[in-house]
């Protein structure tokens, strides 16, 4: 706790690491330490169990890591602006069975099967933001009450317990061979690239910006321009569109049946991925990437303890730890950073 | 008195203006004038009408009349956007900044601009090293994050973004509170940069001894009234501090009698590192002594300090001759010490609550059987005997306190600290946005404590409450003791010991009253 | 906060829950807008409104055939064998969520499971007397909300990310405790009589068909929570924190022990619960409180229908409890509306709505009278 004597001391300190560079590091410590942890994952399990480094075990991996990274892109935007979405399990429930009864009922291509889940989703994700943005309730009530009013929504499609004899239009999104180039299940890909354009629309864009600077204060953020509503609704129905996109890759599982736990849960898969990413759930901070690697470190964990032989159950364990010791050091940081700048005054 | 100074043409000028809220006259009339180039200081107490005066130019506020001119044409600045298009931009105490976002993404939120969809970052930050070396701080800290700035930089970079509008006029309301000597002198060399680029600053401090390094000219107000505007090298600190409070004699509650005794409290050479130093406070049973500085001067860190809110870093606090070193607010309660805080809405009310809860809340041990329940007629009693004491007015004591007036849920805060006589009650601007007839009452109420026994310090930024209620009077300036008077002084005096005092500028070291502060001196 | 009070006259603030002997001219020009306030800003009202609108409403479709079965008092009575759990849970959602800084617990019912697995242990394999598993369920329950507890009010995790983490945590050492399998046996399912036994006694004659559990274990726990928040000065301390930590740590109180001791608390509610589930189920199943939806999601719907605000020091018992009531006999004639499953699906409608409809008049309330109580 030294106060500074000399003020101009403390400007010339990030002189080393930023000059010449437009912006922060494109990757946070975070990201790197989750990178890090990752592959120490992956090399022990490489060795304590042979088949985990092949096609066979990493290809399924990638196809389970794909719809929570990518439902997650939206679920990060959410929480940067200090929301969050409890209903996204609800509304993938909606999405899958919608485009599973009318696969069922009419033959159409996979473009229209996407139009109509991603306009299903857009529209359930419109409605939270709607009523987040205008109506001036907290997110996750709000989200609590539409949760359960999707998930009527969707058990009224699906009329009974099950919907049968999907076609396999979805495969090339699924997890068999059609859903493969060069062994890349094609969703993980669809999912890299969006994360890659949310990374550059949250890092380049106006409007990216805007969402870290309501996360940080909406009442100094409005005064200074942002449209902070029409924001919010934005980024909630960003998350109902890649919703739509999601339900798809879960309804691709390769079987021609659907039922009614599709989605159950996930919103707290979707959750976990992003807080151990590394985005703050006070919002203001966050990035896609640490949600992907975060998605990725969770599966890792999954497939690691089946592979092991271990209880599958087990493997939500070493997730609720991952959550702590994630925001735990994350917490342990800001506080260093706060006391640091408070010694300054 | 005297005319605007004669800078060719105004830049912004202020005929008559005049401000009403409900029945507070907040500007009685009000005239400005400030010149390009030309760094105005706004002096005045507090209530004065100087923040309302700010918040006219500024456009968050509209004037019930009086004429304004801009450039030298009439405008009305019917809101802030308003006078940021025309050029008026206004740094506050506190910096707002985005913790997350760079230097350079806050000073252009809002208005980013754009390379096709992309924000153009290069262009952007070239624009932001030349706002920074305008004044004077490296090119590199605009792609630090604002949150990993001191406070000192966070309020310089909150002067360069008021200004990329390219602002030509710039008020900055009392800037210097928060920051060390070194940091002013690098707020002042920015400040003097900015007007010798032709932008007209308005500076508002309390501080008047620094006005003389930075002002070209300076306005007093008074009650609601700008009473002259003068240059700078016609005043000196006292000149001022006697403009500011006018010829009127100060109202003391008339001398009470201390009875002697051995202090009860007693901080000897407390510190607090970063706050204060050297703190030598003895205070008596019944005794009331003021500690009486301008914000940011360690008044308020002093109060804290005694009450645990930080345990203090050097020195030593005793109490009824035994030290202790009060490491939380729980801890000094138990000690007896109390502390009406200075935040009323933020650190004193429960403001959904009812009152009796707001009273009772830090004295669950005293009102309950057995430690676990509530005893609920004690409660009410209590509370009905406190509303009647402290003549709360409110039909009920059930009634939430977020629905009072300030002076009444001013009065429930220290009704909460009177439910057990404390040893040492310790109030921060104990009348802080109350009503003139509820703060007499509560002197009133803070002397019938003391006659009970109770040794009270009374920390505020308020002089005519300084002068008004303290039996012995520090003034704290910098952190430490700067003066000491005993019931005779007047407020020019004590103001000048506060705002001013070195030797070149200010004339009050011969003045008789004036004491240095080392030793314990006893007053009457 | 209201505005109606010109800042120079103080006197009088709002008017109260009962005006003090307003003048009768104003009282009889005011007895609509009253209401509406009453409705609005009291939730209890409110609750006590829709509740026996829902009542009738189902009890005269009954009386014209509408519904499968009848909807009478003995029916309404027996149903309330699923609000048991409910209102227990919901409560202890109140409790967290009442002591702010976003309080929410969601691991409570991973709590559940993992308690209900350590009662069926003692239970059935141990050979434990009763009361002895009932003490180490709710000793289980409260040392895994205590970990909540640190994690959030000493170590400064946010609620929901450490309650998440722990429902992860929980709910999968509650699945790998028992290899995976539940336990069941003679000695649980002797137990289901203990909370659906309809013959209560010394009263069972006189009164509806009420399930035992109701008395045995939703009342005390009701009674318990009542005079621990509303008569207790843990209660005290409780909404002072939740209302405004700042002004509760300048006013002594220990936040964050307080705090700390919420979550416990909700914690020995679930371990409560736990026991109250396994009976019913006549098995301690490894997903008693996470199957499905979990446990958490509709406790904490209740909480916030009731009254609670989301930003805590707000809530009462008698708004969980009327809430909790509410939802069971609207999905009971919802349930009797409708052949087959149909009725679950349109529960789930109608629980979405009331929350958002709720949520929504706790903004209005708020924007008109300055908030609801």
């Amino acid at each position: 706790m030294t106060v500074i004597a000399d003020p101009g001391a403390d400007p010339t300190a990030p002189d080393a690491h930023a000059r010449g560079r437009v912006l922060a590091s494109p990757v946070t410590g975070q990201e790197f330490v989750l990178l890090g942890v990752i592959a120490v994952l992956w090399v022990l399990l490489g060795f304590s169990t042979p088949a985990f480094l092949t096609a066979g075990s990493l290809q399924p991996l990638l196809v389970e890591v794909a719809p929570v990274a990518l439902i997650g892109i939206g679920m990060t935007m959410v929480i940067i602006t200090g929301g969050i979405d409890i209903s996204v399990g609800g509304a993938i429930m909606v999405c899958a069975v919608t485009v599973a009864q009318t696969l069922v009922t009419y033959e159409m291509s996979i473009w229209v099967a996407l139009v109509i889940s991603v306009a299903v989703g857009a529209g359930l994700g419109m409605l939270n933001g709607f009523l987040i943005a205008y109506g001036r309730v907290p997110a996750i009530i709000i989200t609590f009450g539409t949760a359960n009013l999707f998930q009527f929504l969707g058990l009224q499609i699906f009329g009974s317990s099950t919907v049968n004899g999907i076609p396999s239009t979805l495969d090339v999104v699924g997890r068999g061979v059609n859903g493969r180039t060069l062994g890349i299940p094609h969703s993980f890909f669809i999912t890299v690239v969006l994360v890659a354009l949310a990374w550059w629309y949250l890092r380049h864009t106006v409007g990216g910006r805007h969402l870290y600077a309501i996360g940080g204060d909406p009442v100094a953020a409005r005064l200074a321009g942002v449209r902070v509503r029409r924001r919010t609704l934005l980024v909630y129905l960003i998350t109902g569109a890649l919703v739509g996109v999601g339900a798809l890759f879960y309804l691709a599982k390769g079987t021609s049946t659907l039922d009614q736990s599709v989605g159950s849960g996930r919103e707290l898969a979707v959750i976990a991925a992003v807080v151990i990413g590394g985005t703050s759930i006070m919002g203001g901070r966050g990035s896609v990437l640490g949600t992907l690697l975060g998605a990725l470190l969770v599966q890792t964990v999954t497939s690691g303890v089946t592979q092991l032989g271990w209880p599958s159950q087990l493997s939500d364990l070493f997730v609720g730890l991952a959550i702590i010791v994630a925001v735990g050091t994350d917490l342990l940081r800001q506080r260093a950073r706060t006391s640091a700048t408070r010694s300054q005054r | 008195m005297s005319a605007p100074p004669d800078s060719g043409l105004a830049r912004l000028s202020l005929t008559g203006v005049s401000k009403r809220y409900g029945g507070v006259r907040a500007i009685r009339t009000a005239d400005f004038t400030v010149g390009p180039g030309r760094i105005h200081a706004l002096v005045g107490e507090n209530g004065a009408g100087k923040s309302t005066l700010i918040k006219i130019i500024a456009g968050a506020e509209i004037a019930d009349t009086g004429e304004i001119e801009y450039e030298g044409a009439p405008v009305t600045i019917g809101d802030t956007l308003a006078a940021i298009d025309l050029g008026i931009a206004t740094v506050y105490q506190e910096p707002q900044l985005f913790a997350e976002l760079t230097v350079a993404e806050n000073i252009f939120l809002g208005r980013e601009l754009r390379k096709g969809a992309r924000i153009d970052w290069a262009t952007q930050n070239e624009q932001v090293v030349e706002l920074l070396a305008l004044l004077g701080l490296p090119g590199s800290l605009s792609t630090v994050p604002a949150g990993e700035l001191s406070i000192a930089t966070q309020q310089q970079i909150s002067i360069a973004k008021a200004l990329n509008g390219r602002a030509k006029v710039l008020i900055l309301d009392e800037p210097s509170a928060i920051l060390t000597d070194a940091e002013i002198e690098i707020l002042f060399g920015v400040v003097r940069r900015l007007a010798s680029t032709g932008v007209s600053v308005i500076y508002i401090s309390h501080r008047l001894d620094e006005l003389f390094r930075i002002a070209d000219e300076v306005t007093v107000m008074r009650d609601g009234e700008t009473i002259g505007t003068y240059p700078i090298g016609e005043l000196s600190v006292r000149k001022i501090a006697e403009l500011m409070v006018g010829g009127e004699l100060t109202e003391h509650a008339g001398v009470r009698t201390v009875p002697d005794g051995d202090p009860l409290l007693r901080l000897e050479r407390l510190g607090l590192q970063g706050s204060f130093h050297d703190v030598d406070v003895d205070v008596r049973p019944g005794e009331i002594v003021g500690l009486y500085g301008l914000v940011g001067s360690g008044v308020a860190e002093i109060a804290s300090t005694v009450y645990g809110i930080d345990a203090y870093t050097a020195g030593r606090m005793w109490l009824c001759g035994k030290q202790i070193r009060p490491r939380s607010p729980r801890h000094a309660g138990k000690l007896g010490i109390a502390l009406l805080p200075a935040n009323r809405k933020l650190q004193g009310m429960f403001s959904f609550q009812s009152i009796a809860f707001n009273i009772s809340v830090a004295h669950l041990p005293l009102l309950s059987k057995s430690g676990a329940f509530v005893d609920r007629l004690r409660e009410r009693q209590t509370a009905v005997d406190l509303i009647k004491q402290l003549s709360i007015k409110t039909p009920s004591e059930r009634q939430p306190v977020g629905a009072m007036s300030g002076g009444n849920a001013q009065k429930v805060v220290l009704a909460r600290q009177l439910v057990e006589r404390p040893q040492v009650l310790v109030l921060a601007e104990p009348t802080q946005g109350v009503d003139v007839g509820a703060k007499e009452e509560i002197y009133r109420i803070i002397g019938e404590l003391a006659d009970q026994g109770t040794a009270v310090l009374v920390a505020t930024s308020d002089l005519s409450e300084a002068l008004r209620i303290a039996d012995r009077l520090l003034v704290i300036r910098a952190g430490s003791v700067a003066a000491e008077f005993g019931p005779g002084a007047t407020q020019v005096d004590v103001l000048s010991a506060a705002a001013g005092g070195t030797a070149e500028h200010s004339d009050i070291t011969g003045t008789t009253t004036l004491t240095t502060s080392t030793n314990d001196g006893t007053s009457s | 906060m209201t505005t109606t009070v010109p800042p120079t006259t103080p006197p009088p603030p709002r008017p109260s829950k009962k005006p003090p002997a307003a003048p009768t001219e104003q009282r009889t020009a005011s007895i609509g807008s009253g209401l509406l306030r009453a409705v609005l800003t009291q939730r209890v009202v409110l609750l006590v409104v829709l509740l026996v609108a829902v009542v009738v409403v189902n009890m005269l479709l009954s009386a014209n055939g509408y519904l499968t079965a009848t909807y009478d008092f003995d029916y309404l009575a027996s149903a309330l064998i699923d609000a048991v759990p409910l209102v227990m849970l919901a409560l202890a959602e109140l409790i967290v969520i009442v002591s702010g800084r976003g309080g929410i617990d969601l691991s409570i019912g991973a709590i559940v499971s993992l308690s209900g697995m350590v009662f069926g242990f003692a239970y059935q394999q141990w050979g434990w007397p009763f009361w002895a598993g009932l003490v180490l369920s709710a000793a289980t329950g409260t040392v895994l909300g205590l970990v909540n507890g640190i994690l959030v009010a000493k170590l400064g995790f946010p609620a929901l990310i450490a309650t998440l983490a722990t429902w992860y945590a929980y709910k999968s050492i509650a699945v790998v405790i028992n290899d995976q399998k539940p336990i069941s046996g003679k000695a649980i399912q002797g137990l289901f009589s203990s909370v659906n036994d309809k013959n209560v006694w010394l009263i069972g004659d006189w009164i509806p068909d009420i399930p035992l559990g109701v008395f045995t274990y939703m009342l005390p726990v009701v009674v318990g929570v009542w005079i621990l928040l509303a008569r207790g000065t843990y209660g005290r301390r409780l909404y002072g924190i939740g209302t405004n930590d700042t002004a509760a740590t300048f006013a002594g109180i220990d936040v964050a022990g307080t705090r700390m001791r919420a979550y416990a608390l909700s914690g020995l509610i679930g371990g409560i619960a736990a026991v109250y589930l396994v009976a019913e189920f006549s098995s301690a199943r490894t997903d008693l409180g996470t199957a499905g939806n979990g446990l958490a999601l509709p406790a904490i719907t209740i909480a916030v229908l009731g009254g609670v605000a989301i930003t805590g020091g707000i809530g009462r018992v008698a708004g969980v409890v009327l809430a909790a009531l509410l939802v069971t006999w609207l999905n009971l004639g919802i349930q009797l509306s409708f052949q087959g499953n149909e009725g679950i699906q349109f529960q789930l409608l109608a629980l979405g709505v009331l929350l958002v409809f709720a949520a929504l008049l706790n903004g209005v309330a708020t924007r008109r009278y300055g908030g609801t109580s």
